[in-house]
């Protein structure tokens, strides 16, 4: 059986990393894949086969026109396998596209395959307590987990356009706030310095950044921090349903370690943790561990640190 | 305004116990009310102070749902809808097929709202399945809602952008758990929630002639423990070296 597989994000860093797990299943199974696209704003760096979807109205601006666009342009190409980047847009486009074509769906998943043909893959469940196997039959719409994946080396392949004509949208997009980049770029940080609640006022995340900064690295957060305190800006944070990072250094200050916490930090290669509280479950997820006051504690690394560099 | 919203009961993930073979025990396990579930009841609530009208609680679980229901009658919802199903038993589809042939059963309603997603599983996906198999707008991951007559304006928070959107009634909307900080019920509310009216209704008759539906995850297990768990006690400027010697032994400290 040759496989097509499309590969889809409405995001351009996302879409590279669907790129190359459809690839990769393409090369597994000895099929072909596409890397689709939606109006002419997101350049399509990679893939050797590119298909842009467009329609009367720019799709970029409503996840429920993108779906219908692509839904429409899925019933004629009718591809065995559709990735989606599982980004909150994306998870809205698989969920609609999987009602338009009567197609099964999951999301979250990763390390998707091909196998006895079925799409098999895995997903975190209960807070990423469990990892749960996901198996759909074909054909079928898969949202991947974001940051888990590679991306492809670009390719300067044409594009085929496919237009679809009308597509509706019931919603209105008035205004797009586009949040400042560059300042936050966890999800690629080698190294992430993170605060949680042991901090006691905005005021001493100075002495978090001074450690991030001493350790080149970037500034992460608890839930607390963003949502109830408002100390952080909503995209530092980092978790369930924050972001999720894998760094070389996680190192987490004041943060107890709620199973929402940890889901988002797994896949980080060393964990270091400080924190008052012993029995804090921080410690249950971390490599290396202090118990202490980071109010403390902090200084101490930072004193230790600088003797270092001469 | 007439405003219902969608919950799940369940199994509390803190609770949860994982044998030594790293299986976990989901039969009799602790459930609660899915986590972010709150946040949508209580901007229903809000919405209800603001507009007037009628919060309809609307839930697909089993009889340890109804647990689940009277807590948000007790947070101020007027009545509850619990379609009798197991929704680990099915897929999502078919979650929302239930929530949607039990919204039309009892609508129309002018705004459904939802969370973003559930705490156990987590997939996100029934709200906008319920939004394109109702017709209906839909809006996901709002952090603010305003209503106007007939139509709200809604901030959505996405990974890149806060987008602004308007979009008519009736209308699907999910929340974020920053939306707003939910209540706590008084006991006198608890003790209350108990003779408001719960309406239970069956797959057969909301669905009537159609097949199970089978659920695409399993397999659950826990993911083996591999980190080093290390701990550093003793007086700060001890510990710190110690963890930075650790971490430089690591490669991951700049060089």
């Amino acid at each position: 059986m040759s496989v097509k597989i499309w590969a889809f994000s409405e995001s351009p860093p996302v879409a590279n990393e669907v790129a190359s797990v459809a690839s990769a299943m393409a090369g597994a199974g000895g099929g072909s894949f596409a890397v689709v696209g939606l109006d002419e704003s997101g350049p399509l760096l990679t893939g050797e086969e590119k298909l842009v979807v467009r329609a009367d109205t720019p799709l970029s601006a409503s996840p429920e026109a993108a779906a219908s666009a692509l839904a429409e342009a899925a019933k004629e190409a009718n591809p065995d396998v559709i990735l989606v980047g599982s980004t909150r847009d994306g998870k809205e486009i698989a969920a609609r596209m999987a009602v338009k074509l009567g197609r099964p769906c999951a999301s979250e998943v990763f390390g998707a395959a091909l196998e006895a043909g079925k799409l098999q893959g895995k997903r975190n469940v209960f807070a990423g307590k469990l990892t749960a196997e996901v198996s759909l039959p074909l054909p079928c719409i898969v949202a991947l987990k974001v940051g888990t994946n590679t991306a492809l080396p670009p390719s300067s392949a044409m594009a085929s356009e496919r237009m679809v004509g009308t597509v509706a949208s019931k919603t209105k997009l008035l205004e797009r706030q586009e949040k400042q980049k560059g300042t936050v770029d966890l999800r690629g940080a080698k190294l992430i310095v993170s605060a949680g609640r042991g901090i006691k006022k905005k005021e001493d995340l100075a002495l978090v950044r001074d450690l991030a900064v001493t350790l080149g690295g970037a500034i992460g957060c608890s839930r607390p921090l963003s949502a109830d305190m408002g100390w952080l800006p909503e995209e530092h944070h980092i978790g369930l349903t924050g972001i999720t990072v894998h760094p070389d250094l996680y190192l987490a200050l004041g943060i107890s370690g709620q199973l929402q916490h940890v889901a988002g930090i797994k896949d980080s290669k060393v964990i270091a943790a400080v924190n008052t509280d012993k029995s804090a479950p921080i410690f249950e997820a971390s490599d290396y561990g202090v118990v202490g006051d980071l109010y403390a504690v902090i200084p101490a690394m930072l004193k230790e640190l600088k003797a270092r560099q001469h | 305004m007439k405003i219902a919203v969608c919950v799940k009961n369940a199994v509390d993930e803190t609770e949860l116990k994982v044998d030594s073979g790293g299986n976990p025990q989901l039969r009799g396990a602790p459930t609660k009310m899915s986590t972010f579930d709150k946040n949508a009841v209580e901007e229903a609530l809000r919405l209800k102070a603001a507009h007037q009208g009628e919060v309809v609680v609307v839930t697909v679980g089993t009889s340890e749902a109804k647990k689940t229901m009277k807590e948000a009658l007790a947070m101020g919802s007027d009545r509850g809808i619990l379609v009798s199903a197991d929704p680990m038993a099915m897929d999502n589809r078919r979650t929302s097929e239930l929530l949607a042939a039990a919204l039309k059963k009892g609508g129309p309603y002018d705004m459904i709202l939802c969370s973003e997603g559930s705490s156990d599983m987590y997939s996100g996906l029934v709200p906008p399945m319920l939004g394109e198999l109702l017709g209906l707008p839909y809006v996901g991951y709002a952090k603010k809602i305003d209503v106007s007559g007939k139509s709200a304006k809604v901030e959505r928070a996405l990974e890149d952008s806060i987008d602004v959107v308007e979009a008519p009634l009736p209308l699907v909307v999910s929340v974020v758990s920053e939306i707003n900080e939910p209540r706590y019920p008084t006991l006198i509310q608890i003790m209350q929630a108990g003779k408001k009216p719960m309406e239970e209704l069956i797959p057969e008759t909301l669905l009537p002639g159609v097949a199970p539906a089978m659920p695409l995850v399993g397999g659950m297990k826990a993911q083996a423990m591999t980190r080093k768990r290390v701990v550093f006690e003793g007086p700060p400027a001890e510990t710190a070296k110690k963890l930075v010697d650790a971490l430089a032994a690591e490669g991951v400290l700049p060089r």
